[in-house]
């Protein structure tokens, strides 16, 4: 047994010992723990680690393997994401308890917080003393056992696994029903006290889900998508979109869901010009060879930047939304350009990691699929907070794609309508923030740079958030983003364009004078070299493609994304149409699409005269449309959009 | 494949006399449509078939195709392969689709007949699919066409190279009668050949022009020791013989030699034809090699016949009765200089296949003496220049199989195309007209709303083969029936009509669609779309677009706010009006006062089930909360009306009473200049509640009808409010084009207690807009259809606007504000007074 006392070294400095201890067999005794955070976050070697005091935030959080024993109380976040192994805490624990669990067993001796094993979905989580509210938020598995009184709203919204409650159920949450214990599963129950020497005579209420609001009752009538033109812009207030909406929802009572991007017209990049007429010149066959398009991007902090041959990267999007196979095609054309892939919310998978050489990995408040292994070996880690298409929204996947194999690697029951958590468990506020980014530089030993997802909203006091919390840099999405399933209105009426929330985001940075400090992909409906070289001059430093990957590998932009039988193959979990989509020929395909926006961007930067896209800048752009002049401050020139009938009248 | 070369990047201008529709914004070509050689609208007649539209059906198809109904059987469809469906689960049986058509409507159509009105004439050599199209387009543009033809009918190969279980003659004629019977100025000159009957000089001086379209009529010879046995005999000969109605009795084994359409079609003659009891295609490369269209040879080997692949014949022998073909075995070597890997002699693999014919189809060549004796033959062709389908005498076009070798009736038609265009502009004197491009039009037919369109296989037609008396030559293939064909269309993607979404537009998704299939070695087509790309597109946002509800979005909770979960937290709607009268929905419903009873009661039901209360002239029913409206000629003041909603100007004379304590009292404005008087009329009068009315006609017929309310009247209101200090101190309910949950919340956000939906829940009942201005109730609802849709549509609102407040992070409808919100548009800016995104 080791002794490591935390009034001498930093948590930091721990946590590498600790590791190194555990690879070396070798059981770690903490002192003056003094409820610091982190402690014991990221192993994954067997190790036993008894801490005599308590611990702060995320106690032996994302581990594997690991026998943890707290003297006395600990804070929220025990055992986050925590594999196999167990924790046994002598106090109380804060809130959160449990959150996020993969299996392990956690015992905690006294009463634990609100909102204990929330997002759960396997392992064993229990309590001798009393529980607070909501214990057992949206669980997808494992099992709870509260000796003590349930708090209010047990099993809220749970969507699989078990709460046994020994004492009183305070109040169920929604969704959640009271049914029979069976003589086995008490057996087991007692068994499982037995080994913790809890004593305890009484008997146990078990709560479950109750099945209502797992699938939508009515499913919605799927219609291919009315062209944008006959409801967009100059038409009729009571469009075909209008009279349709209204025939589907009278029908469902509900919202509708839809897959792709926003139907309308907003706002765009489009609808600036370069000052230059780049028109008519030509710039030669090889204007890569002549621009250093190489970008680093992460790196600010000290971590390891993801190393871009161009300031491109995909946008996130799951395998879930997507087959296995398009996620597959993705990664393999990431590698063969050289810049990164991003795995969106549904985990990694290995196809994912082998075929892409820099990924970053995605987390977002279900948790689905996150895990140390992979956090490990991801090159970059993501916090999503929100994307542009649906912002305030968790993903949304319909049960048809909620495939065996599918709800296994995210952890979860198959077959549901899954509608993920809009928040992290965790994450309720910029302070909780800072907390949860430093868990992840815990547990990945600060190597890896950790970035946030946005969906655009309020940018620019998001943005100075997110300088606080010490991200390395920030996804930015504008409401053109796309989305394999969210409701429809969501999609055309919550969030900002892509042209404005990079406008925003610029000001927030210039207004707390950290420019340098942040770095900004900007995405949303980002479709060529042209659009890319735009982003980039206003201020951004690197883009994202999704969308347009995805229509480079095939994808026909039909918009019936969350219907799951994709007739291309890519938005599907059905084997009979995943087998439509190949693989190494749409790799192909996208690799080229990316080469062609290379060659785009080479081709702007070159005829601007510059030999450097950091050298783009917004004084060689104009804004064509009054809105546009408004949005970025640009000159109003609408002259500008003359040039190119001109040039044709000329030829013609 | 050539469908994504730099053409569909830089679209070449076709020529101004033909309807081109590829400068439209909402459409590309479909990919299926620019392999087509003779650019035909495949999706629009797909989309009608699956519409049940047969006759606009056969336009689209037979407006560029004049042998249509020969097409639909044995067209090579080379739309087929191009088919984006393709790569999914199978291409679009476009061609069957097509036999379908023409099946169904191809002998009815009896079309207006083209008179002939220009002076000069054109002599057309051969009346195969070249030269009849040329023809035809000649004719339709007025000229007499002359069509000089060797053998006694009309057709070329068409009539003598096809086996009738491919095609029957009647299908032929079909084409054939449709094409005579349209152009009167068709002349026919049967059983003349070119230097037999009559003479190139001859035409030169008959006609102001001449096309040569005079086909590859003969086969080409083995050139093999032992061919001139007349038992051995070339595949056009053959066909040729047995289309004229031989029946001959074969020897027991047959060798077919060569893999093209001829060899496929002669093997599967001689396989009908009594005597012959083995049938062998031998061909000199590998069976990946083989050029025969897939379908065509998946029809042989279904029919029994042998192909024995890499094998080379070297020599025919007399073998008794019997004739030995000697032949090598092949294996493929280094690329010829067309790229196709040449086959290369196995040494010591020689070896014998015994058989009693031998059938030749090693390909075709013309033959002219005449012509020949001119100069103008490359040895097996007429010389002639394919890009203005000139030959060396200026007056003179050639076009078709021979001048440009043996092809496909779909090419021959397009070469008969361009050479109609050539010689219509050398007719009208212009010397350098623009380059010809295959036209593409659209119809612009709406998407097939078939549920299973991504699920639906494809549908081969039933295959019978032999048929039970193969000499007769019944036909190989059935036509769809209705329902078959229509699963079929539905499969179609529909990659030429715009998609729903605007970034990613029809034309947006092609561009990607290049991008993704250019090499990024080739310079010239990424120059292309560089240019392409660089291009503005439209302003969305013209000068002169009102202000609208859609042109406001909502600022989503994200760090700086903490999301409420729109799936799972709770987000109250219910609010009340003064503080008297609890909404369990900030909504009303309007505009029943007119409608048919049973509607008036079926809504009534949904709005009771609600909890929802009507604003009318009229009382809904008993049990719905009644705000009265009252008009000057109107009723009278309602005791049973839980508030009464005074119109009209001169309000300030109406005598306003409360009929019982609670009653609740407003005023509608309908007017932005009335808001200065109505405004400290109603505080001073302590009114509970102004409804402002968006479209200036609140008692009117469906007035939301008449387009985008006024959003102004909410913004002033306001503002008098906020000068008065009197923010709060009366609840405005909003009237006018909320269509949704998300309008109900942009307008609670701006400032409004309430709205009223009128048009929308008409609609969401089952009304049905007529005339642009007014809702009627002719769909086949029934009552509980109709209140059940009305409780949804409530339902979905409520639901709808909470998901709005939730994103934003509110856990309360009524908490929304304008802060919420942002514009997109500067109109929309001004009209609401909130910032234009971005902007703060």
């Amino acid at each position: 047994m080791v002794t490591i006392d935390l009034a001498k070294i930093p948590v930091r400095e721990a946590n590498e010992r600790i590791r190194q201890y555990g690879a070396e067999g070798q059981d770690v005794e903490v002192i003056n723990p003094d409820a610091r955070h982190h402690i014991g976050v990221g192993l994954t070697a067997e190790i036993n680690v008894k801490i005599r005091g308590s611990a702060g935030y995320f106690c032996a959080g994302l581990t594997d393997k690991v026998h943890f024993e707290v003297d006395n109380n600990v804070g929220w976040g025990l055992g986050d994401n925590i594999y196999n192994g167990s924790v046994v805490v002598g106090g109380n624990a804060g809130a959160i308890a449990g959150v996020a669990i993969r299996g392990a067993e956690l015992v905690i001796r006294g009463n634990m917080g609100s909102r204990a094993g929330q997002v759960m979905k396997a392992g064993t989580l229990c309590c001798a003393g009393n529980a607070n509210f909501m214990a057992g938020y949206m669980m997808y598995g494992g099992r709870i056992i509260i000796l003590g009184d349930s708090g209010e709203r047990v099993g809220e919204d749970m969507a699989g696994g078990e709460i046994y409650v020994g004492g009183e159920v305070h109040s169920l949450g929604s969704d959640a029903q009271i049914v029979d214990v069976d003589g086995a599963e008490l057996d087991d129950i007692r068994a499982f006290l037995d080994r913790y020497e809890l004593k305890f005579k009484g008997t146990f209420k078990k709560v479950v889900n109750a099945g209502k609001n797992l699938r939508y009752a009515t499913s919605e009538r799927q219609v291919r998508s009315i062209p944008f033109f006959t409801f967009s812009g100059e038409t009729d207030y009571w469009n075909a979109k209008i009279q349709e909406d209204l025939y589907i929802k009278s029908q469902i009572g509900r919202y509708r869901i839809r897959g792709y991007g926003g139907a309308r017209e907003l706002p765009h990049l489009s609808d600036l010009a370069f000052k230059k007429d780049l028109s008519q010149s030509d710039h030669g066959p090889d204007p890569v060879s002549k621009v250093n398009m190489y970008t680093e991007i992460g790196g600010i902090n000290g971590a390891t930047p993801l190393k871009l041959s161009m300031p491109v990267m995909i946008a996130p999007m799951s395998y879930g939304a997507l087959s296995r196979s398009t996620k597959q095609a993705i990664g393999m054309a990431s590698s063969l350009s050289s810049i990164a892939e991003n795995t969106g919310e549904g985990g990694m998978s290995d196809a994912q990691r082998d075929a892409a050489a820099q990924l970053i990995f995605q987390c977002l408040g279900g948790r689905l699929g996150w895990n140390i292994y992979d956090m490990k070996r991801a090159n970059g880690l993501e916090i999503y907070i929100s994307q542009g298409a649906k912002p305030g929204f968790g993903g949304q996947l319909m049960a048809k794609k909620v495939t065996k194999e599918l709800a296994e690697i995210r952890g979860i029951p198959p077959g549901i309508d899954l509608r993920s958590p809009s928040r992290h468990p965790d994450i309720l506020g910029a302070d909780d923030l800072v907390i949860k980014v430093e868990e992840f530089r815990e547990a990945t030993s600060y190597k890896l740079p950790v970035s946030v997802k946005l969906g655009a909203g309020r940018v620019r006091d998001d943005m100075k958030i997110a300088v606080k919390d010490g991200f390395d840099f920030v996804e930015l999405d504008g409401m053109q983003g796309s989305t394999g399933a969210g409701g429809a209105e969501v999609m055309e009426y919550v969030g900002i364009p892509t042209v404005a929330a990079i406008m925003e985001a610029l000001d927030a940075l210039e207004e707390i004078g950290v420019r340098d400090k942040m770095q900004i992909v900007l995405m949303g409906g980002i479709r060529d070299g042209i659009d890319a070289a735009k982003a980039l001059c206003l201020g951004s430093d690197a883009v994202g493609y999704g969308t347009s990957t995805i229509i480079a590998g095939g994808c026909i932009a039909c918009m019936q994304c969350h219907v799951g039988q994709c007739v291309t193959g890519i938005a599907t979990q059905d084997p009979e149409h995943e087998k439509r989509y190949q693989p190494a020929i749409e790799a192909q395909n996208i690799h080229r699409f990316l080469e062609s926006v290379r060659w785009q961007i080479a081709t702007v930067t070159h005829a601007l005269g510059y030999t450097d896209v950091k050298q783009l800048n917004r004084d060689d752009l104009v804004a064509l449309t009054p809105e546009a002049a408004a949005i970025t401050r640009l000159p109003y020139e609408p002259g500008y959009r003359d040039r190119h009938l001109e040039l044709k009248a000329k030829v013609g | 494949m050539a469908v994504y070369d730099i053409n569909r990047i830089l679209v070449p201008d076709a020529p101004p006399e033909y309807e081109d529709h590829t400068a439209q914004t909402n459409y590309v070509p479909a990919p299926c449509q620019v392999a087509c050689p003779v650019g035909t609208d495949a999706p629009s007649y797909l989309a009608y078939i699956w519409e049940g539209k047969f006759e606009q059906a056969f336009e689209a198809i037979t407006s560029t195709n004049p042998f249509s109904s020969i097409c639909g059987r044995v067209c090579d469809a080379p739309c087929e392969p191009a088919c984006r469906r393709t790569d999914s689960d199978g291409p679009v049986q476009i061609r069957n689709l097509k036999r379908f058509i023409m099946e169904k409507v191809g002998h009815q159509y009896d079309p207006p007949p083209i008179p002939v009105s220009k002076k000069q004439t054109v002599g057309v050599v051969g009346a195969g699919p070249a030269g009849l199209t040329a023809a035809h387009d000649l004719c339709v543009a007025g000229y007499e066409v002359h069509v000089y033809e060797m053998t006694d009918r009309l057709g070329g190969l068409m009539i003598w190279g096809i086996p009738e279980f491919r095609c029957p003659p009647a299908v032929i004629q079909e084409d054939i009668d449709r094409l005579t019977n349209r152009c009167l100025g068709l002349k026919t000159h049967l059983n003349t050949a070119l230097g037999d009957g009559v003479t190139l000089d001859q035409l030169k001086e008959r006609h102001d022009a001449v096309l040569l379209t005079i086909g590859a009529w003969w086969g080409k010879r083995m050139q093999i020791p032992g061919e001139s046995d007349d038992r051995v005999v070339d595949g056009v000969s053959f066909l040729r013989r047995i289309n004229g109605g031989e029946r001959p009795t074969l020897p027991a084994t047959v060798v077919v030699i060569g893999g093209g359409d001829v060899a496929m079609d002669a093997c599967r003659v001689a396989k009908r034809l009594p005597g012959c009891k083995h049938v062998k295609v031998i061909y000199r490369r590998g069976p990946d090699e083989i050029p025969a269209r897939s379908i065509e040879l998946a029809g042989a080997i279904k029919e029994g016949i042998e192909f024995i692949y890499n094998t080379q014949q070297v020599a025919v022998e007399p073998r008794g009765m019997e004739l030995s073909l000697r032949c090598v075995k092949t294996e493929l070597g280094e690329p010829d200089s067309d790229g196709r890997r040449r086959p290369v002699e196995v040494t010591g693999s020689e070896h014998e296949i015994v058989c009693g014919m031998v059938i030749a189809a090693v390909g075709q060549k013309s033959e002219s003496d005449d012509l020949d004796q001119r100069g103008m033959m490359l040895p097996d062709r007429v010389r002639a220049d394919f890009d203005g389908m000139r030959t060396d005498d200026p007056k003179v076009f050639a076009a078709g199989d021979g001048a440009f070798g043996g092809s496909t009736i779909v090419m021959a038609m397009h070469h008969g195309q361009r050479a109609a265009y050539y010689v219509k502009a050398f007719l009208e004197g212009r010397q350098n007209p623009m380059p010809y491009r295959t036209p593409y039009r659209t119809r612009h037919v709406p998407v097939a709303q078939d549920l299973e369109w991504e699920k639906l296989p494809l549908h081969e037609p039933e295959f019978f083969g032999l048929g039970e008396k193969p000499i007769d030559f019944p036909e190989i293939e059935s036509t769809y029936s209705y329902e078959t064909a229509r699963r079929e269309a539905a499969r179609c993607y529909r990659c030429d009509a715009e998609t729903g979404s605007a970034d990613y537009s029809v034309q947006h998704r092609e561009d990607i669609f290049s991008m993704a299939r250019t090499n990024p070695m080739d310079h010239a087509k990424l120059q292309a779309m560089f240019q392409r790309r660089l291009r503005p597109r439209q302003n969305p946002f013209p000068e002169g677009r009102p202000a609208v509800l859609d042109d406001l979005t909502f600022l989503p909770a994200n760090l700086s706010r903490l999301v409420i979960d729109p799936y799972r937290e709770a987000c109250q709607v219910s609010t009340d009006i003064a503080a008297k009268y609890e909404l369990a929905q900030p909504f009303f419903v309007t505009g029943f006062d007119n409608a048919p009873a049973e509607v008036r009661e079926a809504v009534a039901a949904g709005l009771k089930a609600s909890n929802c209360g009507s604003v009318g002239v009229k009382a809904m029913g008993e049990s719905v909360p009644w705000f009265q409206l009252v008009t000057p000629t109107g009723a009278v003041p309602s005791k049973d009306a839980t508030a009464l909603i005074f119109m009209g100007e001169a309000f300030e004379s109406i005598e306003i009473e409360r009929l019982f304590p609670d009653q609740l009292i407003g005023l509608a404005v309908s007017s932005l200049a009335a808001l200065e008087r109505v405004i400290p009329y109603a505080l001073e009068q302590k009114f509970d509640m102004l409804l402002l009315d968006g479209t200036a006609n609140l008692d009117g017929e469906w007035p939301e009808l008449a387009g985008a309310p006024d959003l102004r009247i909410l913004r002033d209101a306001i503002v008098i409010l906020r000068r008065l200090k009197q923010e709060e101190a009366i609840d405005l309910v909003y009237f006018g084009g909320v269509r949704s949950g998300t309008d109900a919340a942009k307008l609670i956000a701006l400032g409004a207690k309430a709205v009223v939906f009128g048009a929308a829940v008409g609609l969401a009942v089952g009304g049905e807009i007529v005339d642009g201005n007014t809702l009627r109730f002719v769909s086949d609802y029934s009552d509980l259809d109709r209140s059940q849709a009305t409780v949804n549509i409530i339902k979905a609102s409520s639901g709808e606007a909470s998901m709005m407040a939730r994103c934003t992070g509110k856990t309360k409808l009524q908490n929304l504000e304008p802060e919420d919100l942002r514009s997109i548009t500067l109109a929309t800016a001004q009209a609401t007074g909130i910032p234009l995104a971005g902007r703060h």
